[in-house]
């Protein structure tokens, strides 16, 4: 019998973390702007990374194919000052997950951050912090547990994309087949071994996940209740 | 000194104030969203005014038209929030030190140690806020705020979030704090006239984001200047005038054909109203001016007196009956005397 290729599962691992961090990177702070603003460019923004919740990933895909392929201005510039396309790569993999996954940061990063008192933040500016000092000192530790929950969700998702992913970085074997895509083409080509295989560790790693989440929401119910319980 | 003049202005409501505050408590009084908290967030440099100055003793906060907006950070202003603002997920130790940030470490822990001695929370250093009494939570609050060493001081509503019974004893306790600890300016936001009165030695009165009157509580509170303001502070009885005239015993104020003696002089631009509070109004046996026959129409029962509506052949007042008078009031034939000492014109 011959070995089972991993290979999709260490690259859609791989894309899933780059994705992830992509997404803390980006999302976040654009979670925090939308927290505190209430104008239209505010309103433009949200729909904005709403849209990829509600577009089928294919169309979604198909849009980010015409962004980033080798015509685009984009795809060209980041070809002739890097050598290396965007399209067909596990870069364009990590592109296409980043993408779907990052409204769920946003919706729940926003919603911690905007349940945070305003008068704790006013308080603080007063005592003499800075805007940044204020977001690592009170804004963060106060809505972790929803940054970490969205963080999660982004891992996930980002795990598990298949129509995007395959529309922006395809399916090339030991290159940027990733998990979703291998389990749809071990089907085909009728390998249940090599399907089943992925679809188990698929679903463990998804079930962990929610199982996680769920703890941390858990507590974040509790909310006030968790700092007077923990002994230093 | 502080000096204040600012306007703001949004889609349904403009704050547009004049004042000065001195040394002492100010209050700032009158119904919610009157723009009362917008003003001490303005001083604070929380929000910023579309015009006018903010000074403080020779130092500019705000003035537009220097350019000047002082960051709230470099402003040195205490502020005490509504509903404390203590951080939840800091210690009772972290959050009085927060504004120490950048101080030695050693200076640090030694200020922190003396503030929480002084508010007798000793033993409670690595409490979380969500395990103090609502008197605890004020103590670490004003502790956060005073161990900055502001030269003003804002108090936001100190005790809405308090029970009613435990208020008074808080009041005590934090008004005795603020002057043994604090010498400067303190602004006191609120709306009950009572705390005021208690708490303030001197008053702002606001309404619809202007000031309708300001002064030492006690002139603020004897003689409102118009028919909103006297309202506010609790004057019920408030007649219009038709005209009046001066005459040797005092003035003459001719009301739905009737004839009032006054005593007060300052007479303000029409429209004119004659006011007498219901504390004020006395019941004699006697036929001297100013005296009406009556019926009570009305009466509620309070604590210690009875609120009642009273109807004289041509006009309706609202009287404060002391319990203890109250057999005497109805055993005998009483007039309704309205003291001319005790009557007081004030603009419509």
């Amino acid at each position: 019998m011959e070995p089972l290729n991993l290979f999709p599962f260490f690259l859609s691992l791989k894309v899933a973390v780059a994705a992830t961090g992509l997404a803390a990177v980006i999302g976040i702070p654009l979670a925090y702007y939308l927290s505190r603003s209430r104008g239209k460019i505010a309103d433009f923004v949200d729909t904005l990374t709403t849209l990829p919740v509600i577009l089928p990933p294919t169309v979604l895909g198909y849009y980010l194919l015409v962004l980033l392929g080798r015509q685009s201005p984009i795809g060209k510039f980041v070809e002739e000052t890097f050598g290396t396309t965007l399209v067909f790569t596990p870069l364009g993999a990590v592109i296409a997950a980043f993408v779907v996954a990052v409204p769920f940061l946003i919706k729940s990063a926003r919603a911690a951050f905007a349940s945070i008192d305003p008068n704790l933040i006013r308080a603080a500016k007063v005592l003499g912090r800075s805007d940044w000092n204020i977001f690592l000192v009170v804004i963060l530790p106060l809505s972790w547990r929803g940054v970490a929950s969205g963080l999660m969700l982004v891992f996930a998702r980002a795990l598990g994309d298949f129509g995007a992913t395959l529309m922006v970085a395809g399916n090339i074997p030991n290159e940027t087949l990733t998990m979703p895509v291998a389990i749809y083409d071990a089907l085909l080509a009728g390998n249940h071994r090599l399907a089943n295989a992925l679809v188990m560790i698929m679903t463990v790693v998804s079930v962990s996940l929610l199982y996680m989440m769920k703890r941390v929401e858990k507590r974040m119910i509790r909310g006030d209740g968790s700092h007077a319980a923990r002994k230093d | 000194m502080l000096h204040v003049k600012i306007k703001k202005a949004f889609p349904h409501f403009m704050l547009d104030v004049a004042f000065t505050a001195e040394k002492g408590i100010t209050g700032i009084l009158g119904p919610s969203g009157c723009g009362k908290s917008l003003t001490l967030q303005c001083i604070a440099g929380l929000e910023t005014p579309d015009e006018g100055l903010i000074v403080l003793n020779d130092r500019p906060f705000f003035d537009s038209r220097q350019r000047v907006n002082v960051k709230p950070k470099d402003r040195k202003i205490g502020y005490m929030f509504q509903n404390y603002a203590l951080f939840p997920h800091l210690t009772v130790q972290q959050n009085i030190a927060f504004g120490l940030k950048g101080k030695p470490k050693a200076e640090i822990e030694q200020k922190v140690a003396e503030m929480i001695k002084k508010i007798g929370l000793q033993n409670y250093e690595r409490h979380y806020p969500a395990e103090l009494s609502g008197g605890q939570q004020q103590r670490v609050a004003l502790a956060r705020t005073l161990i900055v060493e502001p030269d003003v001081l804002l108090l936001d509503e100190p005790f809405s979030a308090v029970d009613h019974y435990m208020k008074q004893a808080l009041e005590q306790q934090l008004i005795s704090f603020i002057q043994e600890h604090f010498t400067g300016i303190v602004l006191f936001v609120t709306h009950n006239i009572e705390e005021a009165d208690r708490l303030c030695d001197r008053i702002i009165m606001y309404h619809e984001g202007k000031v309708i009157q300001s002064g030492p509580k006690e002139d603020v509170f004897a003689r409102p200047v118009n028919v909103t303001a006297a309202r506010m502070i609790g004057y019920e009885n408030l007649f219009p005038v038709d005209s009046i005239e001066r005459r040797h015993e005092g003035m003459v104020a001719f009301i739905n054909g009737i004839e009032l003696l006054v005593k007060d002089v300052n007479v303000p631009p029409s429209p004119l109203f004659l006011s007498v509070h219901a504390n004020h109004l006395l019941f004699v046996e006697d036929d001297r001016p100013n005296t009406f026959d009556y019926e009570i129409v009305q009466t509620r029962t309070r604590m210690n007196h009875f609120d009642v509506m009273i109807k004289t052949e041509h006009f309706m007042l609202q009287a404060t009956v002391a319990k203890k008078d109250w057999d005497s009031l109805l055993a005998s034939k009483k007039k309704l005397y309205l003291p001319p000492e005790h009557l007081f014109f004030l603009q419509g």
